[in-house]
């Protein structure tokens, strides 16, 4: 599904889930439980309200810290996820969720500002 | 006239348990003076016993469930303690049994502490009644007996209690005395519609500089700007932090005021607010200016007389008046009124063209740094800094002091390239800042050059596309008939991302509520 990957994505926090529900978003949050099986974990977002990920192939490494998800939304609220990385705790400054989230809220309250259209490069 | 109950009337009224047996209380007549008689307007007022001798009354309390812990002692059984209190500015180590009836004005959190002496907890309230104020302090177990007994803008009798003089280093209350409470002290919630709640005593702003410094004070003014949360490190290598308000009022002056840690944190106020604030510290760093401290009480936007009387000066009068700051503003990054902007904004806002040089922070990225010609050779008398030119004989002459030297110390006058998302400018770094940024002295690089090319490019290379808050004059000039502005970097920073975002977002939100 390469496809998902040259369309224009919504970065979303888990309150606006409702009204993505079969688009392509782009989730970030803190991985919480993994599932056994390593096909399914749930993530929490800045605002501490969690979301089940959804892969088609169970997870090969450890699981931890910031991921960014991208991926479609279910109509039962959960994310089928095509691709994900890791943003890991021990690289880096450690990942502001709280200030994330608060950077989503400003893109999406200010959309005449931070308008989602695709451009093309030339 | 005091009151006196047996230790078991007090000791039943704190159990949660009825009371069944009468219980006498005995009330003395004491021709003590200067105890206030409580007005008849009161509820406790009506059985004032005479003051002819002893009153011995004997009275059941009622067999109900009584939990003064929680509930507001009913209005009879108040009438029998008797309606003599001692003023808050009459207490003195001379009282013996002494009762007060003041309201709660501020409450602070529990503090625990632990040091080679052991380990405690404290909290601490100030209290006021029609004659004054006065901290009470709990230690310990009084903690845990008194802290959630006590609410601020509540009014309760507190008896049985030691008074001592006063730690005027941390008080910010104007009492001699500070009371502590202890095993056998009494705290009962009363009605008191009677005892002021806090009181201000405020001063304008232009009336600082007649006061002494370390004065505690109340100031109200409106808050003209907020600067940006800082974090200061301290002599001893404490991390604080730290947010400056800029407040002015109809004095026509103008004074900072320091708010430290929470009260820094916290305080999020737009479009310029009324700001109260009371126990703050006159200080004399930077001319005059106001500390907070953590049991300063402040009040964004009261609703008070004093503060509905400014907001409509500064909506009415204040655009007219030219400020005159009794503080010394040091503007430098992270601390006080940031004048941030992007490089495109250089362009743009003609920075640097008016009569006086204009001063800005900016986060920006080093492109290029001019290698040739970052070093000169300079008089090596400690604070000439002059250039000097070689003679034939070898000796460095210096034009400025009019003498020959052996030798030389390099200085930096390093020309770099910084950009941001919009534009790009050219600015030149000296001593201090150039070896800030690329991280070794003058004198190191001098060596380096002579002698290592490599390592003397990698200085360089280090620095390339590397990103900091740059604090710089910029300035209009004429060189050979030639206008240009230039751009002197005063000050390198590191960037720290997140400060950085969040004082972008908090400047966003705020030009969202002004529109």
């Amino acid at each position: 599904m390469s496809t998902i990957l040259d369309v224009p994505k919504s970065r979303i926090n888990l309150s606006m889930l409702g009204a993505y529900i079969g688009k392509p978003v782009c989730f970030v949050g803190r991985v919480e439980k993994v599932h056994p099986t390593g096909k399914m974990f749930t993530v929490v977002d800045g605002e501490r309200q969690s979301v089940c990920v959804e892969l088609n192939d169970p997870v090969e490494e450890e699981l931890s810290g910031i991921v960014e998800v991208i991926g479609i939304v279910s109509n039962k609220g959960a994310l089928m996820a095509t691709t994900f990385s890791m943003l890991r705790d021990e690289k880096g400054i450690p990942f502001d969720l709280e200030l994330y989230n608060e950077a989503l809220k400003v893109i999406h309250d200010f959309p005449q500002h931070y308008p989602f259209v695709v451009s093309s490069s030339v | 006239m005091t009151v006196r109950q047996t230790q078991g009337a007090i000791e039943s009224l704190f159990n949660d348990v009825p009371v069944r047996n009468p219980v006498s209380q005995v009330m003395t007549a004491d021709a003590t003076p200067g105890h206030e008689e409580v007005a008849s307007s009161t509820t406790i007022s009506n059985e004032i016993p005479g003051p002819s001798g002893n009153n011995t009354s004997s009275c059941a309390i009622s067999p109900m469930k009584f939990s003064p812990m929680k509930d507001t002692i009913k209005e009879d059984s108040l009438k029998r303690f008797g309606t003599k209190f001692t003023p808050i500015s009459q207490l003195n180590q001379y009282l013996s049994d002494w009762t007060i009836r003041v309201r709660v004005t501020h409450k602070t959190e529990i503090r625990n502490w632990s040091n080679s002496n052991g380990e405690g907890k404290v909290f601490s309230f100030d209290v006021i009644d029609k004659s004054g104020e006065i901290k009470i302090t709990a230690f310990n177990s009084q903690v845990d007996t008194f802290f959630s007994l006590v609410e601020p803008n509540e009014v309760y009798l507190i008896s049985k209690a030691s008074l001592k003089l006063a730690n005027k280093q941390f008080a910010t209350i104007n009492n001699d005395y500070e009371i502590t409470l202890c095993g056998n002290s009494c705290v009962l919630a009363c009605r008191g519609r009677d005892v002021p709640s806090t009181r201000y005593r405020f001063v304008p702003i232009s009336e600082l500089e007649d006061k002494d410094p370390d004065v505690i004070i109340d100031v109200i003014a409106v808050c003209q700007e907020a600067g940006d949360l800082a974090q200061i490190t301290t002599k001893a290598g404490k991390q604080l932090t730290k947010r400056e308000l800029r407040l002015i009022d109809s004095s026509g002056k103008m004074v900072t005021l320091a708010l430290w840690g929470e009260q820094a944190q916290t305080f999020n106020a737009p479009c310029h607010p009324v700001v109260a604030i009371k126990g703050a510290r006159l200080s004399t760093f930077g001319g005059r200016s106001l500390t907070a401290f953590h049991s300063s009480i402040l009040m964004v936007n009261p609703e008070i007389p004093e503060a509905f009387a400014l907001r409509s000066w500064y909506n009415q009068e204040a655009h007219a008046y030219n400020f005159h700051s009794l503080s010394e503003f040091r503007s430098k990054a992270g601390e006080f009124t940031t004048n941030w902007k992007t490089l495109s904004d250089v362009e743009t806002q003609q920075l640097g063209h008016g009569e006086k040089a204009d001063y800005f922070n900016c986060v920006a990225t080093v492109v290029f740094a001019r290698k040739k010609n970052c070093l000169y050779q300079s008089c090596p008398t400690t604070s000439c800094h002059k250039k000097v030119h070689q003679q034939p004989n070898g000796r460095f002459h210096c034009d400025k002091c009019g003498k020959d030297y052996s030798g030389f110390k390099y200085r930096f006058i390093l020309c770099v390239n910084l950009a941001d998302f919009g534009d790009n400018t050219w600015a030149t770094c000296f001593q201090d800042t150039a070896e800030n940024l690329l991280g070794l002295t003058a004198e190191e690089l001098g060596g380096l050059r002579d002698t290592d090319e490599d390592a003397f490019n990698q200085v360089f290379r280090k620095v390339y596309f590397s990103t900091h808050v740059f604090r710089n004059r910029i300035k209009l000039e004429i060189f050979n008939d030639e206008c240009r502005v230039k751009v002197t970097v005063l000050e390198v920073l590191p960037l720290d991302h997140r400060q950085h975002s969040k004082n972008l977002l908090d400047r966003i939100r705020t030009l969202a509520q002004k529109n």
